[in-house]
């Protein structure tokens, strides 16, 4: 089937090169950036493993080629997916209004994007506005792709929640995805609305486990427990499972959190309010500057002059993005206070230079062991697999105060503390 | 008491021949009703009014003319007005009993002025403090002043009284709609009184690990004050432990006494100073201000210390005529030893202004509320009048009935802005507000008319009973701000503390003294002594407060 795809979030491309390596013929137009350069030069534009090869290799065998976004599908395009960015909803309307320039077309447009609650209708009648008479149909795919198993995520989904109410675009949709849900029936169809909906209150849910963690190591802290072996304990109880339960210096990254605001407003604007997810974001902001407060006691409420080593700058390990990530709280802080700091991590110390451009309070260094090098303390605010286990002797012998502030609790803290080090954790 | 006279035989011949001149002025207008005056000059306003800046005084409602201020005008000049003035900006030291200058002015003076320091060092002194409360402002607002416990200070309480309480409350009530827009908004409270009312109240809702105290006093050794910033010690000691971290996380003193704010405890890093040249009810342009600067942010403040600036000015060059300050304060004169009208109500018709009449009190009251003059001399003429005052429309439901059917006669003060409501921060709500700040301004303008004009503004009422009707003849003069903005508070605030300075001149009294505040400071102590059981009096106490002892004791 010929499809088109327009964006450039991580959905759009591996929506694309997926949907072209089960035999479409897919179209992805890219608006101009930095990650249309990163496709056509053949480089990642997301650290997604697997990724990049797949692009390369559809669009090497045909099935996947490159637009501009301001092109119109040709005429055998069969279905236009929106896969856009947060805040892009006049980019989609749009690319919608000029769809309804060829009102002899029957479109078939499948939103991903995570726009507000309401928006696949708003489009809908858009539609109907401009051509009254056309049985195009506007259909909401939501985007549960996870970083770092995206493209597994697409072709093995656990359900496929489809918010439609056109018979004949459901059957549509279905036959686009039947390669990847052939041997059971994957999909949930519900309203347009609902599906929208479905997917906020499944981010709402996960930030709230996060966060109720986050505040119960937090009262672990102050009860002398580990919350790791109460993590554990919870964990097994079936009817919570495992997922989610790691307390840690705040979740962040463009989605998840944009998601939960997303869902906040949704219902803000509905009159209904929520006081548990404005709690939940509460929580989650003050858990950014864990580290930072721990480190302020620590010090006795003086950090001025002193150097702070931090491993890991990323929202999350596998990806170089820092949006809302808890490194730029704790810069912030450490900076105000008139520390300087030295930084490590594997690929977002471009996102963070580009952030903050360059500072004097700002060292990027290329290997750990060099950000550790004279520290008065150490935080590990991303849990990437190279910090699993470093070489505690040489770090207590580079850093000129041993204070380890373990954010995501990968130490084992006897150990640690065994090797003569302070060591502060996240609920331990 | 010496007896007061309408023309005082102190002074020096062209003073005397001044009052003397006032006095026929006065009894040649004594008997002409407000009504009369308007109804025999049509263009009465455009006589008697002026504009500079964002303000307006329209004094066309106050029984006189220009014959009569232009007597005012020689008494002004043969008081030594315009010298005084240039005395006022110079670092000379005219609080004469305790030998200091009055510069207020020079803590408005913008950084880049071309005008000569009063004195090595005034003006870079005045801008290194601001620069240090900047610094404190923007790590406040930033979220980057911390708490012991690291957490983000989301609650300052400002602990002063008197100057260092009622300035900065005021102002920041009043440009609450200058507040600077936040995510999350600053709380800043405010706790004045000695016997811990508002920190009882405000320690019950606040979070210690969250909460900063700014211990503002000029001298550092106000028992009030000091009460409650133990008080608040205490508290936050009780969840936080005690220490150097504390004092470094949850004090900021404002002083001019560097060592007892040492010896309090306050960080260095976490003192501001001010200077003895600065009158505690002149403060509120220093770093007593800080309230105000968090509420509004530096810019605003900056802007409020313009529009101050922009009135010392005016107050320095103007011709009497054109003179705010001077205008108001001759216009103060007449009613007060002329006309012998001994009360102002203070009416501002903007809730945003509800401390304004407070503020004033203090400012007018404290500083020419004095019957020696300057050569030691008891004054032979009316000095301050008793000042009081309300919200506006309040009032009318409380005490308009004596303005207009008492006894007394009462001198007013009618404040408003021409607008209000077309702030970015009101959007929605907005049209309906509009309509209720238009209501305000139309009760305004009538009641100024209908305590002026009497009957005569209610024509085609008929003949009334006695008991409905209106003598009035009542005078005001009515402050017009274009908005209640940080620059046009400043201005009016200026034109005020200049219109004291102005009415000190003529009555040859020392206004940036308070010496009758001081015993009653001195003998409070010696009475918790005894209420204490820990003192005996070192006189026996009168049977009153014998008595009123033994109530409480017995309690």
């Amino acid at each position: 089937m010929h499809l088109d795809v327009y964006g450039d979030t991580l959905c759009a491309l591996v929506t694309a090169a997926g949907l072209a390596s089960v035999g479409h013929d897919v179209t992805l137009s890219l608006p101009y950036g930095r990650v249309r350069e990163r496709v056509l030069a053949n480089h990642a534009a997301y650290s997604e493993p697997g990724l990049r090869k797949l692009i390369s290799g559809e669009h090497t065998a045909g099935r996947l080629s490159f637009s501009e976004f301001s092109t119109l599908p040709d005429e055998n395009s069969r279905a236009v997916f929106l896969a856009l960015n947060t805040g892009e909803e006049s980019a989609a309307e749009n690319i919608v209004q000029r769809l309804t320039q060829k009102p002899d077309r029957r479109w078939l447009i499948i939103n991903q994007s995570p726009f507000p609650v309401g928006f696949t209708e708003l489009l809908q009648s858009r539609i109907k506005l401009e051509t009254p008479d056309n049985p195009s149909a506007v259909v909401c795919l939501p985007d549960f792709l996870q970083e770092g198993s995206a493209i597994d995520g697409l072709r093995k989904p656990a359900q496929i929640i489809l918010g439609c109410s056109d018979g004949h675009a459901e059957l549509k949709v279905k036959e686009i995805y039947r390669p990847f849900s052939r041997e059971v029936d994957r999909f949930l169809v519900m309203t347009e609305r609902e599906a929208e909906f479905t997917k906020l209150t499944i981010t709402g849910m996960l930030v709230t486990r996060i966060s109720f963690m986050n505040d119960m190591a937090n009262l672990a802290d102050s009860l002398g427990v580990d919350i790791e072996h109460v993590r554990q304990g919870v964990a097994a109880d079936p009817r919570i499972g495992p997922a989610y339960l790691y307390p840690g210096v705040g979740f962040g990254g463009p989605g998840f959190a944009s998601n939960v605001v997303n869902l906040v407003d949704t219902l803000k604007a509905s009159g209904v309010g929520s006081e548990l997810l404005n709690e939940v974001l509460e929580i989650n902001e003050r858990q950014k500057d864990l580290l930072f407060r721990k480190l302020w006691k620590h010090y006795r409420t003086d950090l001025q002059g002193r150097t702070i080593g931090i491993w890991g700058a990323a929202f999350k390990p596998g990806t170089g993005r820092i949006d809302n990530a808890p490194v730029l709280r704790v810069l912030e802080a450490l900076w105000a206070q008139g520390a300087r700091v030295q930084i490590h991590d594997p690929e977002a110390i471009p996102a963070l230079l580009e952030h903050y451009g360059s500072r004097a309070d700002l060292v990027s260094a290329s290997n750990p062991y060099t950000a550790a090098e004279g520290v008065d303390g150490l935080m590990v605010l991303t849990h990437w697999p190279q910090y699993g286990s470093p070489d505690f002797e040489r770090l207590k012998r580079i850093m000129r105060t041993p204070v380890i502030l373990d954010g995501r609790n990968v130490y084992d803290p006897a150990t640690v503390r065994e090797y003569g080090f302070t060591y502060y954790g996240v609920g331990r | 008491m010496n007896a007061f006279k309408a023309i005082p035989d102190t002074g020096n011949a062209a003073i005397q021949q001044a009052w003397a001149e006032l006095a026929d002025e006065a009894k040649r207008l004594q008997d002409t009703h407000l009504a009369e005056m308007f109804s025999a000059d049509p263009e009465r306003f455009k006589r008697l009014n002026v504009k500079h800046g964002p303000m307006l005084l329209d004094y066309s409602k106050q029984r006189l003319d220009n014959s009569a201020l232009a007597k005012l005008g020689s008494l002004a000049d043969a008081c030594d007005l315009k010298e005084w003035i240039e005395r006022l900006f110079s670092a000379e030291p005219i609080n004469c009993t305790e030998n200091r200058a009055a510069m207020h002015w020079a803590l408005r003076v913008p950084a880049d002025t071309a005008l000569q320091d009063p004195a090595p060092g005034v003006f870079s002194s005045v801008q290194s403090q601001l620069e240090k409360m900047g610094g404190m402002v923007r790590k406040i607002h930033n979220g980057q002043w911390r708490g012991m416990t690291g957490e983000v200070i989301t609650d300052v309480v400002n602990i002063g009284v008197g100057g260092s309480d009622l300035g900065p409350l005021m102002v920041s009530r009043a440009l609450n709609d200058s507040t600077l827009i936040r995510d999350k908004p600053l709380g800043i409270h405010f706790a004045s009184s000695m016997d811990g009312s508002q920190l009882a109240q405000l320690l019950k809702l606040l979070k210690p690990q969250n909460t900063l105290f700014i211990v503002s006093s000029k001298s550092f050794t106000t028992v009030d004050t000091l009460y409650n910033a133990n008080t608040a010690k205490v508290w936050l000691e009780r969840s936080l432990g005690g220490g150097d971290e504390l004092m470094h996380c949850h004090f900021i003193g404002v002083s001019s006494a560097q060592q007892k704010m040492n010896d309090w405890g306050i960080h260095p890093e976490n003192q501001l100073q001010i200077w003895d040249w600065v009158g505690g009810r002149y403060s509120l342009w220093s770093c007593i201000g800080l309230p105000v600067a968090l509420r509004i942010g530096m810019i605003g403040f900056n802007q409020l210390l313009a529009g101050a600036h922009l009135m010392d000015n005016h107050f320095r060059s103007a011709p009497w005529q054109n003179n705010i300050p001077v205008l108001m304060a001759l216009i103060g004169i007449w009613n007060t030893n002329c006309l012998n009208i001994n009360a102002q109500a203070i009416l501002p018709y903007d809730g945003r202004l509800e401390k304004l009449p407070a503020y004033l009190e203090q400012l007018e009251m404290e500083s020419n509320g004095k019957s020696v003059t300057r050569d030691g001399q008891m004054v032979q003429t009316h000095t301050c009048p008793v000042l009081w005052g309300e919200v506006g429309p309040n009032a009318q439901h409380a005490f308009y009935q004596l303005l207009h059917q008492g006894t007394e006669v009462v001198t007013c003060d009618f404040i408003a802005p021409a607008l209000r409501y077309h702030e970015a921060m009101h959007n929605s709500d907005s049209e309906e507000l509009v309509r209720q700040h238009e209501l305000a301004l139309a009760n305004c303008l009538a009641q100024s008319r209908l305590l002026a004009l009497g009957e005569d503004a209610l024509k085609g009422e008929g003949e009334l009973p006695d008991y409905k009707r209106y003598r009035g003849n009542q005078p005001s003069s009515t402050i017009l701000l274009k908005e209640l903005s940080p620059f046009s508070l400043g201005a009016m605030i200026a034109a005020y503390e200049h219109k004291v300075f102005a009415q000190s001149v003529i009555w040859g009294i020392n206004p940036f003294d308070q010496w009758g505040v001081e015993m009653g400071k001195k003998i409070a102590t010696e009475t918790l002594g005894v209420i204490r059981n820990e003192a005996k009096p070192e006189y026996p106490l009168d049977s009153s407060t014998n008595g009123l002892i033994d109530f409480i004791k017995n309690q």
